[in-house]
């Protein structure tokens, strides 16, 4: 029993998921369009709560891969389903033949200039979440200059209508505090404010966080959404909420403001989806069968999905979908 | 030929057109007596005034008997209605002229009372009393053939109305659909009561006529006689009033219900809401069902379209607006809080300084700093001494209360923003927010202070040499916001900035064609999804020749768009600021 | 035996003898009045908000709190201006609302 397992998409699901169904014995081929490995987990500088260093994960996840049929820099450009077979055309023009699909092409990370009031590519110093994180790993970054006051803005692009995207994206509450935590940490002396609208701690050790951003870190939570942002004469931002728990709109001065930005449904694949017959949620995530017994199902035999490809998920989420996609492959090919 | 001057089955014709006659002339005398004293006075001036006066003829023959607007959005149907219109106008005429030229009744003992009695009814019967001759008898057929083909082509637009071009139509109810039924049918017995003389079609022909008489006033036929009224109306330069008094009543009573609203209405993009639009609103109103016309004048983004394509150009934007003023409230507005205000133009006042262009961005520009900071960086290369008026908090400009009907409430805003202006001493005040722009022009007085749209402003300073630009290759298509284009026609000044930077392409709908993005603020009820629906056809409009960019003038049009578009939407300003 | 608690003035909303008629008359016409998550980008928005107490977020809690006149009160303020509605992460139709109420 040899039979291959196409897998499209190398992050953490894609990664988890072949490394499951190789040790299941089955051949998983991982379909990777970037240059390496790890998708946007290998972007990561530490992992909330507990401020893992995101590398360690990494490391053990692209060694236990090191055996999988790996294509980088490489699409799928078609699929047909025949009986039971897929038959994939990639773009370097290699044909596979596979028994079974795994989607794991995870999300893509909201265009924070789609929402214009908060001035992202406007005002030098709006940054994205994934800017900051960047920063954390390299160091380096022209607009964080030894900032004094610092804002997160959560849900950007999440829980909004107006940029048609109306879920919670699950993960940027506790990213949000633990990057509070680590520029509270780089720069100590800096105040820290996070604007919310509620703060979802809902998984082990995320309150503890929550608690150690309040008593450790200092970090000021206000309860408002920002709708706007400006430029004061002296080039700071300027933020206007309001405070809701006070009742009373606020004004602030900023060096640095951080767009939560929320995960969207990965593009990319549509056409390819398309071709397989797996359709949207009213979210524009994939569809799975149904979101318990289901979750790795879709409408068509044979193809299966696995991590933030269905909903914002954390990395746990991920794994753990990866990891349950696996026995649903292998029950599927031994039916 | 009857050699007889009176057959019992005219009476049904002389009753119906005696009372179609009286209705009308009390009918005329109640929106007479319903106009303020000044429009009365108005329309007594302009009656005698050449210029009005001959602006009168031409419409009267131009819109009523030849539909030369109709004609220009739609020839079939232009044909169909001149044809009708035209041709009964024209036999109608000829009858009477055969009866004061051939003089058929020479020598029958007819006169006084019982004369005009008989001129009455011969004309419309001549061919049963009298002889024509061949040259008459020629135009006579000529012109009910035309008729006849015209009522042709309303079967065909009924049956299927895709085949002349119309998507929607009005549906009627009982009442409309038999007078129609009547209308139709009035033509084809008259031929064949001509041709064949048997006594019977000459009844049907009368009693027709009589139906269709006595319904008049209970359908939308009655835009016939009305239509008449208000275009003298019009020309005289009357304004609707109250929505159902006067003015309002002339034009309720000329829509036709030709439903070619319907088609233009961004609404109409989908069966439900296609309800919405002015043609229904015009019918309700008419009926007098007040909740109705309540909510379809709540419910309409008044983005001017239908006004732009009626064919008699019925201000029903006008009529929707006075319903809405028309509603009464509980709770009233106090903005007395606006005295108190201390902004950056009285400070300005206390500096001295005297900027000559002041900058009003407007609520909706708060939102889109993109369209504030390409104002600045436009205005600082053109080395302009500008002040910005509300760059940290402003005055609505009144645009949105009035849209509400809250009149009264509107003037407050107005009359402080117009004490802030002129304490600023500016000479010229850019707006970048169409929907600001119309109320400034309409409503403010700003004696000695130009007002200018930034796209007209952005113009000049690129005409004048103030400012450079580079012309790129991006294929723009422009979106003309409805309270620019439609109401101010500025449609040639953001097309020569767009050609000074790139390519411009056209969109499907342009100009006073253009389909408003679905965010306007004149519309209250309309659901997000109802919107949404709306500023995706209009997306899709505009992305028929496969732009780069989209290219807009308002703030609220951008944010719209951009929910939707699959490719980039900017404001005009902004594509200028990038290649300054 | 009363101890005199319940005959001193308590700040408490009385949730069991409020009267939500304007409330319920709203919601009927306006069904997206339940559905604010109280983010306050109305208020932090406002045109209105700049010089006064004006807040939609705290109007629509007035209201379901009976406090009818306060809210009558605060709706005075506004210019109707739709920023509330432009911002609104939920899409409720506030300028819509807030013209009812006045009704």
């Amino acid at each position: 029993m040899k039979e291959n397992i196409l897998i499209i998409g190398g992050g953490a699901a894609g990664m988890e998921a072949a490394t499951q169904l190789q040790k299941m014995g089955l051949t998983p081929i991982i379909i990777e369009k970037s240059e390496a490995l790890g998708g946007h987990i290998a972007q990561w500088d530490r992992l909330f709560p507990a401020f893992h260093p995101a590398k360690d994960v990494v490391e053990k996840m692209l060694d236990q891969v090191k055996d999988v049929k790996t294509y980088l820099n490489t699409e799928v450009v078609d699929i047909q389903k025949d009986n039971d077979s897929f038959h994939a055309v990639l773009s370097n023009n290699e044909k596979i033949d596979a028994k079974a699909v795994v989607l794991a092409t995870g999300f893509d990370i909201f265009k924070a200039e789609r929402k214009q009031e908060y001035g992202y590519g406007i005002y030098n110093n709006v940054m994205t979440s994934v800017e900051l994180e960047k920063f954390f790993r390299t160091g380096k970054d022209e607009r964080i200059n030894n900032p004094k006051k610092i804002g997160f803005v959560h849900c950007v692009g999440a829980r909004d209508v107006k940029v048609c995207n109306t879920y919670c994206s699950k993960v940027c509450c506790t990213t949000a505090l633990k990057q509070a935590c680590e520029i509270k940490e780089v720069f100590p002396d800096a105040e820290v404010y996070t604007f919310y609208m509620d703060l979802r701690m809902f998984g082990p050790g995320y309150e503890d966080l929550y608690l150690k951003t309040q008593k450790d870190f200092d970090v000021k939570c206000v309860r408002g959404r920002v709708c706007e942002v400006s430029e004061d004469m002296d080039g700071k931002l300027v933020i206007k909420a309001e405070d809701t728990l006070f009742g009373k709109p606020l004004k602030m001065t900023l060096d640095v403001l951080v767009l939560m930005c929320a995960m969207e449904k990965n593009k990319s694949i549509d056409a390819i989806q398309q071709k397989l017959g797996v359709a949207n949620n009213s979210d524009g995530f994939m569809q799975n069968s149904d979101m318990y017994l289901g979750m790795n199902n879709t409408a068509q035999d044979g193809v299966f999905v696995a991590g933030a490809c269905t909903a914002p998920k954390s990395l746990p989420d991920t794994i753990g979908e990866a990891r349950s996609v696996a026995t649903q492959v292998y029950n599927y090919i031994n039916r | 030929m009857n050699s007889q001057i009176f057959h019992p089955f005219v009476l049904p014709f002389v009753l119906g057109m005696a009372f179609v006659l009286t209705y009308c002339f009390v009918g005329l005398i109640r929106v007479i007596s319903q106009l303020p004293k000044d429009d009365r006075k108005k329309l007594g001036r302009s009656l005698v005034t050449p210029k009005t006066a001959w602006a009168n003829i031409r419409d009267l023959f131009g819109d009523c008997l030849f539909h030369v607007k109709i004609w220009k959005r739609n020839p079939v149907l232009g044909y169909m209605h001149t044809a009708i219109a035209f041709g009964w106008f024209m036999i109608i005429v000829i009858g009477h002229v055969m009866l004061f030229t051939l003089k058929p009744l020479q020598g029958v003992e007819v006169e006084g009372l019982q004369g005009m009695f008989t001129n009455f009814y011969y004309p419309i019967f001549f061919k049963y009393f009298a002889e024509e001759t061949p040259v008459f008898a020629f135009l006579m057929d000529f012109f009910l053939l035309m008729i006849i083909s015209g009522i042709l082509i309303a079967v065909v637009k009924k049956i299927h109305s895709k085949i002349v071009g119309v998507k929607r139509v009005m549906h009627f109810g009982f009442a409309d659909t038999l007078i129609r039924f009547a209308l139709w049918t009035i033509f084809p017995f008259r031929l064949i009561a001509e041709k064949t003389n048997i006594m019977a079609f000459w009844w049907l022909y009368s009693i027709d006529l009589l139906i269709f008489m006595c319904m008049l006033p209970f359908t939308r036929y009655m835009h016939i006689p009305t239509e008449a009224l208000f275009i003298l109306l019009r020309h005289a330069g009357i304004k609707v009033t109250e929505p159902r008094k006067g003015y309002a009543l002339a034009e309720l009573y000329s829509c036709p219900s030709c439903g070619l609203c319907i088609d233009a209405c961004p609404m109409s993009v989908n069966d439900k809401m296609s309800g919405n639009t002015s043609a229904y609103f015009m019918k309700k109103l008419r009926n007098n069902d007040t909740e109705e016309s309540q909510r379809i004048a709540e419910t309409c983004l008044m983005c001017g379209k239908c006004v732009k394509i009626c064919p008699l150009s019925i201000e029903s934007c006008d009529i929707k607006f006075s319903q809405r003023a028309a509603v009464p409230y509980n709770i009233n507005s106090d903005h007395s809080y606006l005295n108190v205000i201390s902004t950056e133009a009285e400070k300005s006042q206390t500096n001295n300084h005297k900027p000559h262009v002041l900058y009003f961005a407007g609520c909706m520009t708060q939102l889109t700093p993109k369209i504030m900071r390409a104002m600045k960086q436009i205005m600082d290369k053109a080395g302009e001494d500008y002040q910005i008026m509300d760059e940290n908090g402003g005055i609505c400009c009144g645009r949105p209360m009035l849209l509400s009907g809250k009149v009264a409430e509107a003037k407050a805003m107005i009359e402080k923003n117009t004490e802030l202006i002129k304490k600023s001493g500016a000479k010229r005040l850019v707006l970048s927010c169409p929907i600001c722009y119309k109320v400034f022009k309409d409503e403010y007085h700003l004696e000695g202070i130009e007002i200018l749209h930034h796209t007209q402003y952005i113009e000049e300073l690129i005409k004048c040499g103030k400012i450079y630009v580079d012309r790129g290759d991006t294929k723009y298509v422009y979106h003309d916001p409805c309270e620019l284009g439609r109401a101010f026609e500025i449609y040639d000044e953001p097309r020569y900035v767009i050609h000074s930077l790139g390519q411009i392409v056209d969109a499907k709908s342009e100009k006073e064609n253009s389909i408003c993005c679905g965010g306007s603020l004149g519309s209250f009820n309309l659901t997000q999804q109802e919107r949404d629906a709306i500023t995706e056809n209009s997306v899709n409009d505009l992305m028929f020749n496969n732009p780069d960019e989209i290219v807009t003038a308002c703030p609220l049009c951008l944010k719209t768009f951009a929910r939707k578009s699959p490719v980039k939407v900017k404001d005009i300003a902004e594509i200028v600021s990038e290649k300054l | 035996m009363d101890f005199g608690f319940c005959l001193s003035p308590s700040s408490h909303v009385k949730m069991d003898s409020i009267d939500l008629t304007t409330f319920n008359r709203l919601k009927e016409t306006n069904p997206d009045v339940n559905t604010c998550i109280a983010c306050g980008s109305c208020t932090a928005t406002c045109t209105a908000g700049n010089f006064t107490e004006m807040s939609f977020r705290r109007l629509l809690l007035m209201l379901q709190r009976g406090k009818e006149d306060e809210a009558n009160k605060m709706i005075q303020r506004c210019m109707l201006c739709g920023k509330c509605t432009l911002v609104c992460p939920r899409g409720i139709n506030i300028r819509k609302i807030l013209l009812d109420i006045t009704r």
